[in-house]
């Protein structure tokens, strides 16, 4: 009995301490200004959605939004197909001087390295070729990112899938190519599902190099947008949780709907 | 005598393109990459040998530029500043994980929702998270004043005051990142072996004994695995910092990609800055290999 009682005492502490920050978010986002800093009350007296209103009238958060989306769509989409096809003979084939194991030390390396390293020649690179505050800077950098993430998680996918299966369908005809679209790929579905889950996630939050690659909502990206909303000295806060809970709503539901595949991407990595 | 060419040309053209076919199905992929990471990566190690002056190089200075770093300052402290930041939220994101998934790790009614909710925060914006925070620290609109003049108190000043703006910045980095902790290390009990520990239920150990002499060595080498990965993550931390206290008050959490990110784009100093951001990539580098090193030699004995 009592251990039942210290479970659900730890339960509901564990809960609270997650829930109440995202609970005087949502709380402070359905108040007014002036309810918030001058009565500082426990829960919204006077709800209103003016606050959400405000952001797509006055701020732009209808661009912020659709640019975050094609950007997180293309990179996620193209960086899926070069990286499972790349993941792929890096795991199947026998390359002269071991090439496909270092080519697979190397992007892996490269995912060590923390972003911000490539952060200024990075920003360089679009200047001089124009594409800064553009969708497609945004795309190709997020791209090259995913790109090694994807080859490093669909490799060990493809290594569990036994190479008998896609002999078999080449000795009934299929080229190797063949083979590999129509027997592989859809046997590691599931890992490629748990592979742009995490990717779309990284992609939508990212915000290092959306703050140095866009100024205007041609290009932002939500959470470079929120922060544009955060003044040095008079804070809007009733507009900023607004903002908050837009700029989270999308991907958490995102993440709560495909949890289980999450939590094995998430995961896998470290157990294995 | 036609078919037959034909066939071999046939047969010859499949095993051409097969030879190809790493090749071909490796290149999409390697292009992107070195035209988006690894030539900009080249470019910033031109970069930090050479001084800038609004935004275009002016000089090769050679060295100088990672010479200067080690008495600058600014530089020193945002390091030890990230130093101390890096340690103390994964130590206590280690502890508190591996409490937790251990406390998880037999079935109850609520445990399904427990894991639910505690994706929450590792999956939520960063720079949401910094928000999040800052409404619960803010001196006028925070929940901490708010509760305290529930209660009768006065106002709370965390993000003012230099000591409390850095515990606050650990107590955001603890919330949003014990859940991976939690979830990696649930995986890696769930992982083990029943034998041993059905072995030592017969023999009537006491939890602390099948703690400390089965589970904790078991687990070494996922614990080290998890805390490798977040102090490589934690390193590179800045969207938190950025939107919660831009570094300040003063420099009490300026962490080093604060500090290169306003060096660069702020003051300008873009070799300077170039040179900052690769002494990061080294010190993480050399932090990742001495650890795969390190884990393999706990593997092999």
């Amino acid at each position: 009995m009592s251990t039942r009682l210290a479970r659900i005492l730890t339960t509901i502490f564990v809960l609270a301490i997650v829930l109440l920050p995202i609970y005087w978010l949502v709380s402070t986002s359905l108040k007014s200004n002036r309810e918030i800093t001058q009565e500082g009350t426990l829960y919204p007296h006077v709800p209103t959605l003016d606050n959400y209103v405000r952001l797509f009238t006055e701020k732009q958060f209808g661009s912020y939004l659709t640019n975050s989306v094609v950007v997180t769509f293309f990179s996620v989409a193209i960086a899926l197909v070069f990286g499972a096809m790349g993941a792929y003979a890096i795991a199947r084939f026998r390359l002269p001087f071991a090439a496909e194991s270092k080519i697979g030390l190397f992007l892996l390396t490269l995912r060590i390295i923390p972003p911000v390293v490539i952060l200024i020649p990075v920003y360089l690179l679009m200047l001089s070729l124009g594409l800064l505050d553009s969708w497609l800077g945004l795309i190709a950098t997020y791209t090259a990112f995913n790109v090694t993430f994807c080859v490093w998680m669909m490799e060990s996918f493809f290594r569990e899938i036994p190479v008998d299966l896609e002999e078999a369908a080449m000795v009934d005809g299929d080229s190797r190519f063949g083979a590999f679209r129509r027997i592989t790929l859809p046997l590691a579905a599931p890992g490629l599902a748990a592979t742009a889950i995490f990717a779309v996630l990284v992609t939508f939050n990212e915000f290092l190099f959306a703050l140095a690659l866009t100024a205007t909502p041609r290009a932002m990206t939500m959470p470079r947008g929120t922060a544009t909303l955060i003044g040095r000295i008079d804070t809007d806060w009733a507009s900023m949780a607004a903002a908050g809970v837009i700029g989270a709503l999308p991907i958490v539901f995102f993440a709560l709907l495909v949890q289980r595949h999450l939590v094995r991407g998430l995961t896998m990595g470290a157990v294995k | 005598m036609q078919t037959g060419t034909q066939a071999r040309k046939y047969r010859l053209q499949g095993a051409g393109l097969d030879l190809a076919l790493p090749y071909l199905m490796l290149a999409p992929g390697l292009m992107v990459v070195l035209g988006v990471l690894v030539y900009p990566l080249w470019d910033g190690l031109r970069a930090s040998t050479r001084a800038y002056r609004y935004g275009s190089p002016i000089s090769n200075v050679g060295f100088q530029n990672y010479v200067q770093l080690w008495s600058d300052a600014q530089f020193l402290n945002s390091l030890w500043v990230t130093v101390k930041f890096v340690a103390l939220s994964v130590s206590i994101e280690a502890v508190l994980g591996f409490a937790l998934a251990l406390f998880c790790l037999h079935e109850f009614r609520g445990i399904r929702l427990l894991r639910t909710v505690l994706i929450i925060p590792m999956v939520i914006t960063p720079v949401v998270v910094a928000i999040l925070f800052r409404l619960i620290y803010a001196s006028d609109a925070g929940m901490l004043t708010a509760l305290s003049e529930a209660m009768g108190g006065g106002g709370v000043q965390i993000l003012g005051n230099p000591l409390n703006a850095f515990i606050g910045l650990v107590v955001l980095d603890v919330w949003e990142w014990t859940p991976l902790m939690f979830l990696i290390l649930l995986a890696g009990l769930q992982s083990l072996p029943h034998e041993p520990f059905e072995a030592a239920r017969v023999d009537g150990a006491g939890s602390w004994r099948v703690f400390a002499d089965l589970t904790f060595p078991m687990m070494r080498p996922v614990l080290a695995v998890a805390i490798v990965l977040r102090t490589i993550d934690a390193f590179g931390t800045f969207d938190q910092v950025f939107v919660l206290t831009r570094g300040g008050p003063g420099e009490a959490t300026r962490l080093i990609s604060i500090y290169g990110y306003d060096t660069a784009f702020k003051f300008q100093q873009t070799g300077y800055a170039a040179a900052l951001f690769v002494t990061i990539g080294l010190v993480v580098l050399a932090l990742a290999f001495s650890a795969i090193r390190l884990l393999r030699r706990v593997d092999a004995s």
